[in-house]
């Protein structure tokens, strides 16, 4: 039992009113609880937690620098965890009778006396592992289970004096040019320093394709492939004059064309 | 007098007669296919032939002929005008639906913001309530600058768009405290500039959400505007998290380029860039435009 000391919590969100608001719900809620400490952000919390060691922490799921619940893993099994958010688009409703509480901002009173008494019970016990959940909670939270690999959406290009971000969904093609790699928009050329051979690791594959050891070519602007008096094709880009040479060893990309 | 007035006026209706005949014949021969003509010549020169007067016969026939051959091109092209005119209408009220629902995407509020915004102003009633008032207030700007409504014709301004992220600002920088600082440099004679809506919100609210609010220390937000070359370029800089190369760039950008391109075609742009010192700056560039006082 708690009896020998009093029951303490951590309160972590990014905005200091919401602190304080929770904090003044559980003095009417609970006015034995005594808070120890109060975090900006997921990082802070853990090390506090670890430094204090309160039996309960409340943790805003979207906080800087480590989100709730990737705070809530890096604490698991150490601390009673109480979820704080806004809008519950990750769902944390559904795990409402298991190991983890939630609280929605603003707390209501009532709702946050229901959480209290559900904590009492609670810490009668070793706070749950919560694996499972938690790992089936930051799978929502990076969008979905079923995610794809992070291509290259963006790439770093000097255009004039600026450093731009150019959309892949922008260009029309790269090449190889001694050093560097030539980024061809419809608008503009720039240098990157990212080799080819990189490229083809990072981009989209149904996105570019490669087309000669030099060059890739993004699908959605090849406008046709036309056919030399040798037989070689050339890869016409929409938008953009040059004519773009296909390789033997890649000439099967076109062969139904 | 009086008879030849009459005379007058029944050789007039009779000319008027013809002339309405022979449009119709006209028109009649411009689209009558070449074989239905064939075969009724044949008919005609059977008619012909029993009447053993071939000659004014052969005469229309040839004449029909060569009227076809020259109506019928000038037919055609009457048509693909039409045709080519419409097609021009539909492809204007397509762009149009296309960026009215762009643009009602685009004017998406987030539930985040808003849910914690209205925890913010509960919390400040209690602590501090001119405060929570003020804020309220900036949220109520917000919401009537940001709901989709119907348009009065009126094309958006610039000076409506920034009073729009100023509240949007003030809200923030109430929820952010010392983490966010905001300067809005816009020149008051630009305010009256076409600027579409939206835009700079989207930006203002990336700018936040993946540049400032993930950053423990926060950082500074910037909104700028001038006129360049008969261009007018609006930028809002920060000195956040900078833009991660795989990230799929939100909704929202790829919205706005979309919605640039309809609206511009092509004569407007969006660049995303990364300042010397860090942080993210997104420039969306258009053609100057005055609105017009009336709808201002």
């Amino acid at each position: 039992m708690h009896d020998a000391r009093r029951t303490t919590a951590v309160i972590a969100d990014d905005e200091r009113l919401m602190r304080e608001q929770i904090a003044s719900r559980l003095r009417e809620a609970w006015p034995e609880l005594e808070i120890v400490g109060e975090a900006a952000n997921g990082r802070e919390a853990v090390a506090l937690v670890r430094s204090r060691e309160p039996d309960i922490v409340f943790l805003d799921i979207r906080m800087p620098e480590m989100d709730g619940i990737a705070a809530a893993r890096a604490l698991a099994g150490q601390v009673h965890v109480v979820f704080v958010t806004a809008y519950d688009e990750y769902a944390v409703r559904a795990f409402d009778e298991g190991a983890v509480d939630y609280l929605l901002k603003p707390a209501e009173p009532e709702r946050v006396a229901l959480a209290c008494r559900r904590l009492r019970e609670r810490l009668q016990q070793k706070p749950a592992p919560m694996e499972d959940l938690l790992a089936a909670l930051s799978r929502r939270l990076a969008g979905g289970d079923a995610k794809p690999r992070d291509y290259l959406r963006w790439v770093q290009a000097s255009v004039g004096s600026s450093l731009r971000m150019v959309p892949t969904s922008d260009i029309l093609f790269f090449q190889a040019e001694d050093k560097y790699t030539r980024v061809q928009a419809a608008s503009f050329g720039a240098l990157i320093r990212k080799p080819i051979k990189e490229l083809i690791e990072e981009l989209d594959p149904a996105e570019f394709w490669q087309i000669h050891r030099s060059t890739l070519v993004r699908i959605g602007a090849v406008e046709r492939v036309s056919r030399d008096l040798r037989g070689r094709q050339r890869v016409h880009v929409r938008g953009c004059d040059e004519r773009l040479e296909v390789s033997r060893s890649f000439s099967h990309l076109f062969k139904q064309m | 007098m009086k008879q030849t007035e009459s005379t007058w006026q029944v050789l007039r209706q009779i000319w008027d007669a013809l002339v309405v005949l022979w449009w119709r014949f006209f028109d009649w021969l411009a689209v009558v296919p070449w074989k239905t003509l064939v075969i009724v010549s044949v008919l005609l020169m059977v008619v012909a032939a029993i009447l053993a007067s071939p000659i004014p016969f052969i005469l229309f026939i040839l004449v029909s002929f060569i009227i076809k051959a020259v109506a019928g091109g000038k037919h055609t092209a009457d048509v693909a005008a039409s045709q080519a005119v419409q097609r021009a209408e539909k492809e204007q009220l397509e762009r149009t639906a296309l960026e009215a629902h762009l643009e009602a995407l685009q004017a998406q509020i987030e539930p985040h913001f808003l849910f914690n915004t209205l925890a913010s102003i509960d919390q400040l009633i209690l602590t501090d309530p001119p405060r929570a008032s003020r804020m309220q207030q900036s949220l109520i700007r917000y919401l009537r600058s940001a709901m989709p409504k119907m348009r009065d014709g009126s094309r958006p301004t610039l000076g409506q768009q920034v009073d729009l992220s100023r509240a949007y600002l003030e809200i923030m920088a109430v929820r952010m405290e010392e983490r966010l600082q905001t300067v809005v440099n816009v020149p008051e004679g630009l305010k009256s500039a076409v600027f579409p809506s939206m835009m700079l919100q989207t930006l203002v609210e990336n700018a936040i959400r993946h540049g400032l609010e993930p950053k423990a220390e926060g950082g500074r937000l910037e909104i700028a505007a001038e006129v360049v070359d008969g261009r007018l370029a609006v930028r809002v800089r920060d000195t956040g998290k900078g833009f991660a190369p795989t990230s799929p760039g939100g909704v929202g950008l790829a919205n706005i380029r979309e919605r640039l391109n309809v609206l511009y075609a092509g004569r407007a742009e969006l660049v995303i860039s990364v300042p010397a010192e860090g942080g993210t700056c997104a420039a969306i560039t258009v053609p100057y435009e005055v609105a017009s006082p009336a709808t201002t």
